[in-house]
């Protein structure tokens, strides 16, 4: 059984008001059997922060194309993206990059 | 209260004019059907009095419609043309034997000559025997690709002068987002011309006479009159990247019915910059076909088959030409990368 | 129909697995921050390097700005423009290695007006704004949508360019700048080390227009509220409202950049966004003017010339460089946030490619390569600029007075005339008279009322409300669209329907006074 993680997470480019305009959310992952990857946060993300119109951020099991992630200031798809281990007090960023948002 | 034509003002509408918006009743959608591609062929100037003109006939809904449509339009305006109906026999079964038997059924309705081509008199190859070589992956190459030769070839074992063909606005336009997505400007420019110039020897002059007819008009032209056709898709199949575009190009339309037209009037309208290289249009040193390169892309495949190095077409190989024109070997190397099947 | 009748062989580049944790591709020693489009990974150092060089080398290429030209940057408050005014202040800052030489302003366009925003929400938008714009210590001008109903005739007049500059003296003035400026030992921006020629072009300027926006009414006085609202619920499709918006931003942008004197406009269109912008112009008819409405540099209105800096940056790229050098920037939503995918023609070509983009990573860049190909159909020629028919609105060369018979734009007019109430006997008309009737009864204004008339029941469209004045001669085939798109014309900016009535009478009177006229040609026939 591993410990929750605290995570920082931040919305930009448009992509906040999909969360009630909120750009920096501190969140507490519960403790679970397996770590937390990219692609159980998005889960989590879509069950507990997202306000509305989930398809705007998430599409199948991953973002939304258009959508950028930054894991601890780095592209994520240099952390190997949806399998990314979460550790804790790790920061992740999304930034929309699509012109309406 | 039904809406009533807005043609004739009196019958009941049976459709709504994706190109214009009006609403039509079954008559006047029959005459402004039939009236657009008499204008089309008109102001494009397609024929000529005397001309014998082969209608590329798959059996499908497009070539069936543009059939009948000219028998129609040359009995009305005096075309003086003799048309006649030309197929193409890829060899896949349970796909084309359907499809022919309509286009011979057709070929009674309409009363109009018939010549089938296949690919296994013209290449010694059916389309069944190909993709049990080369898979599922490229055979539409192949195939596109022999097609085009398959109805120049029956085109001149027929002294036709003209090959006319389906396609409508919908595959127009489609084309046109395609070389986009693509980037290939030499296709964009050329892909909106209504007919292809005579030039070249072993090239019979082809023109589309539904070019600005919208593909849900043809489907109710064809269901109203009760038109005989086949239409199941063919078994292998398509090309991926274009059903990206026409997806695309059908929520293009749900957003703006005169998308299609749009995007043909944007490609009528391109222009390319002076400078940016287009490719130069010989002919093939081996069957005399038009071609850019040395060997034009069917004898290649066809060298490819021939030899089981299937990729020989697929891709780049120009380097090779010289010796396969030669009739040499290649070398192992060569062979090894040419023969694996992983495309 | 079988579509496979063309030889499309190339494979296309599929998306790679991402590999993990690589080195920098450049330095070989930093630790991977990002992967660019080319799939190179860079590390923080060598990314910053790269894209302050791009910008440098655009423009160092296109050789279009010179040495102390007035430039003005628009800037929205979104990632690119932003990232664009950031490139600006390290081009111009005193310690960069390449400077850049140019005195800049900012535009800013509040169209929160038309976007639905409330008042408290446009002003703290713009007060965020100008805290960022008075940072930058240049110029600014914060315009209102609103303004659009005070703008003068003069902004629908493309006036002639000036003189074209001889090759070569690009390089004579920086090297004359570059002089000057040693002689007064000082370089900064904004003291004006003007090009003669440019000062001579912005003493013009500075008297075309003596009609100044902020001495007007108030920007945002609640008439013209009222009245931009009216204008936009006037038109039915999202579609038709992003294009208009386009229109009037751009006619308030160059405006303003006559009236203030400023020679270039900067626009911060990166490629994934100028892709998506090729293809949905495309998708609304706009073919013939897609080089000048994605190129570099747009020429169209002639003294003020367009030009588009970011054109080489993807929107990673742009978004990566904010986040990690703190440039700030502010998502204003617009018309299409928060929209439904098939909501309109341009926000349907977002969501398009930017998911086959991340299928093929290849998308954008071959598309944005398209568009270096491509050339107007008609190259602006300077001294003609007054002859060659432009479109009321966008102000580029109209696609659709001598359209070929055998054309798209031909056969959608033959279609309607086809779907309205026939005359019995115009079926028996030979086809080509028709045809002449329809393309002059249909596209020129002047000929509508005889034509119409003389046959009765309404070959016009009359399924659309009549329109006065009568626009859709003046336009191009995709502004059409955009028009036919709306209820009614009465509630357009007085500007436009002023200068449609002008042409039309000018016009009128040409035709009039044509039969007392003799032309060049005729003259050569009665010498010969």
């Amino acid at each position: 059984m591993a410990a929750p993680i605290a995570l920082h997470l931040e919305f930009g480019g448009g992509a906040e008001l999909l969360f009630g305009g909120v750009k920096d959310h501190q969140v507490t992952l519960p403790g679970q059997s397996q770590p937390w990857d990219m692609k159980q946060l998005l889960v989590w993300i879509r069950g507990n922060l997202l306000k509305e119109r989930p398809e705007l951020f998430v599409q199948g099991d991953t973002v939304r194309p258009g959508i950028l992630v930054l894991i601890n200031d780095a592209d994520w798809e240099l952390m190997g993206e949806l399998s990314y281990e979460l550790q804790d007090q790790d920061n992740v960023v999304f930034i929309s990059t699509l012109h309406g948002g | 209260m039904p809406i009533l034509c807005s043609s004739c003002g009196q019958k009941r509408a049976v459709l709504k004019r994706p190109k214009t918006g009006h609403s039509l009743c079954k008559e006047c959608f029959f005459w402004a059907f039939e009236e657009e591609v008499h204008q089309t062929i008109v102001s494009a100037h397609l024929f000529n009095p005397g001309e014998t003109v082969g209608i590329g006939a798959s059996g499908g809904k497009d070539s069936t419609v543009l059939a009948h449509v000219l028998k129609v339009l040359n009995e009305r305006y005096n075309y003086g043309l003799k048309l006649l109906l030309l197929s193409v026999d890829e060899g896949i079964t349970g796909y084309r034997d359907d499809s022919l038997e309509t286009v011979k059924r057709n070929q009674q309705q309409y009363e109009l000559p018939l010549k089938i081509v296949s690919y296994e008199e013209l290449y010694g190859w059916t389309m069944d025997a190909i993709v049990k070589q080369v898979g599922l992956k490229n055979n539409c190459t192949f195939c596109g690709v022999f097609r085009r030769q398959a109805l120049d070839r029956g085109a001149m074992m027929l002294n036709v002068d003209k090959i006319c063909t389906g396609h409508n606005a919908d595959d127009v336009a489609e084309t046109v987002l395609m070389n986009v997505l693509r980037g290939d400007i030499a296709r964009l420019r050329r892909c909106t011309a209504i007919s292809t110039a005579s030039e070249g020897e072993g090239v019979v002059p082809r023109c589309k006479p539904l070019k600005y007819a919208y593909e849900k008009e043809i489907v109710l032209y064809a269901y109203f009159k009760k038109l005989d056709y086949f239409s199941t898709e063919c078994i292998y199949s398509p090309n991926a990247y274009r059903g990206y575009a026409r997806a695309f190009l059908k929520d293009l339309e749900s957003v703006r019915p005169s998308a299609i037209m749009d995007v043909i009037h944007s490609g009528e309208n391109l222009s390319v910059r002076e400078g940016v290289r287009m490719p130069v249009q010989g002919n093939c040193t081996r069957c005399g076909y038009i071609s850019s390169q040395a060997l034009c892309k069917s004898c290649v495949l066809l060298e490819g088959l021939n030899r089981g190095l299937p990729r020989l077409g697929i891709g780049k190989h120009h380097r090779l030409h010289g010796k396969i024109l030669a009739q040499e070997p290649l070398t192992q190397e060569e062979e090894r990368k040419l023969k694996a099947i992983d495309f | 129909m079988c579509q496979v009748d063309e030889e499309y062989n190339e494979q296309l580049e599929k998306r790679t697995v991402p590999s993990v944790s690589q080195r920098c591709v450049k330095c070989k020693e930093g630790t991977a921050a990002l992967i660019i489009r080319a799939g190179d990974a860079f590390c923080r150092g060598c990314f910053k390097d790269y894209f302050v060089h791009k910008f440098r080398a655009m423009l160092g290429k296109n050789r279009l700005i010179f040495p102390g030209e007035r430039v003005l940057l628009a800037v929205s408050g979104g990632q690119a423009s932003s990232s664009m005014l950031a490139q600006v202040q390290e081009g111009l800052s005193r310690n960069a290695p390449k400077k850049l030489r140019f005195t800049p302003g900012i535009i800013y366009i509040d169209e929160g007006g038309a976007c639905g925003q409330s008042m408290e929400e446009r002003e703290g938008v713009i007060a965020e704004l100008e805290t960022m714009f008075r940072a930058t210590g240049y110029p600014f001008h914060i315009v209102h949508l609103e303004q659009v109903f005070d703008l003068p005739i003069s902004v629908l007049e493309a006036v002639s360019s000036a003189p074209q500059r001889p090759e070569g003296s690009y390089k004579a003035a920086v090297e004359q700048f570059v002089q000057n400026a040693r002689v007064k030992g000082s370089c900064s921006p904004g003291e004006g080390h003007m090009d003669p020629a440019v000062l001579d072009a912005q003493i013009q300027l500075s008297h075309l227009d003596t009609q100044d926006l902020a001495n007007g009414t108030p920007p945002s006085s609640l008439q013209h509220q009222q009245d931009l609202e009216r204008l936009f619920a006037s038109v039915r499709t999202l579609t038709a409202k992003e294009d208009m918006l386009q229109t009037l931003r751009q006619h308030l942008i160059v405006h303003t950049a006559r009236t203030k004197g400023y020679t270039k406009v900067m626009m911060g269109d990166s490629c994934s966004r100028l892709a998506v912008k090729l293809l949905s112009n495309i998708s609304l008819g706009r073919g013939a003017s897609l080089a000048v409405d994605t190129g570099f540099s747009d020429q169209r209105y002639g003294d003020v010339i367009i030009v588009r800096p970011m054109r080489d940056y993807s929107s990673k790229e742009i978004a990566f460089y904010n986040r990690m050098f703190g440039v700030p920037s502010i998502f204003i939503p617009g018309l299409d946030t928060k929209a439904p995918e098939k909501a309109s023609i341009q926000h349907l070509t977002e969501s398009f490619v930017t998911m086959l983009q991340a299928d093929f990573p290849s998308t954008v860049s071959t598309i944005y390569r398209t568009s270096e190909k491509l050339h107007t159909a008609r190259p602006p020629h300077s001294s003609e600029m007054e002859t060659v028919a432009k479109c009321l609105l966008c102000l580029c060369a109209l696609d659709t007075k001598e359209a070929e018979e055998a054309s798209a734009f031909h056969a959608t007019l033959v279609s309607e005339r086809l779907s309205e109430k026939r005359v019995p006997e115009s079926a028996q008309v030979g086809s080509a008279s028709t045809a002449d009737t329809v393309g002059q009864c249909c596209s020129s204004g002047v000929g509508q009322e005889g034509g119409c008339s003389s046959r009765g029941q309404g070959c016009c469209s009359s399924n659309l409300t009549p329109v006065t004045p009568d626009l859709k001669s003046l336009l191009c085939y995709s502004c059409r669209l955009t028009i036919k798109d709306m209820t009614g014309v009465e509630s357009l900016p007085p500007y436009i329907v002023s200068e449609a009535e002008r042409r039309h009478r000018r016009s009128q009177m040409k035709k009039e006074i044509s039969e007392f006229l003799l032309d060049d040609e005729e003259d050569e026939v009665a010498a010969s």
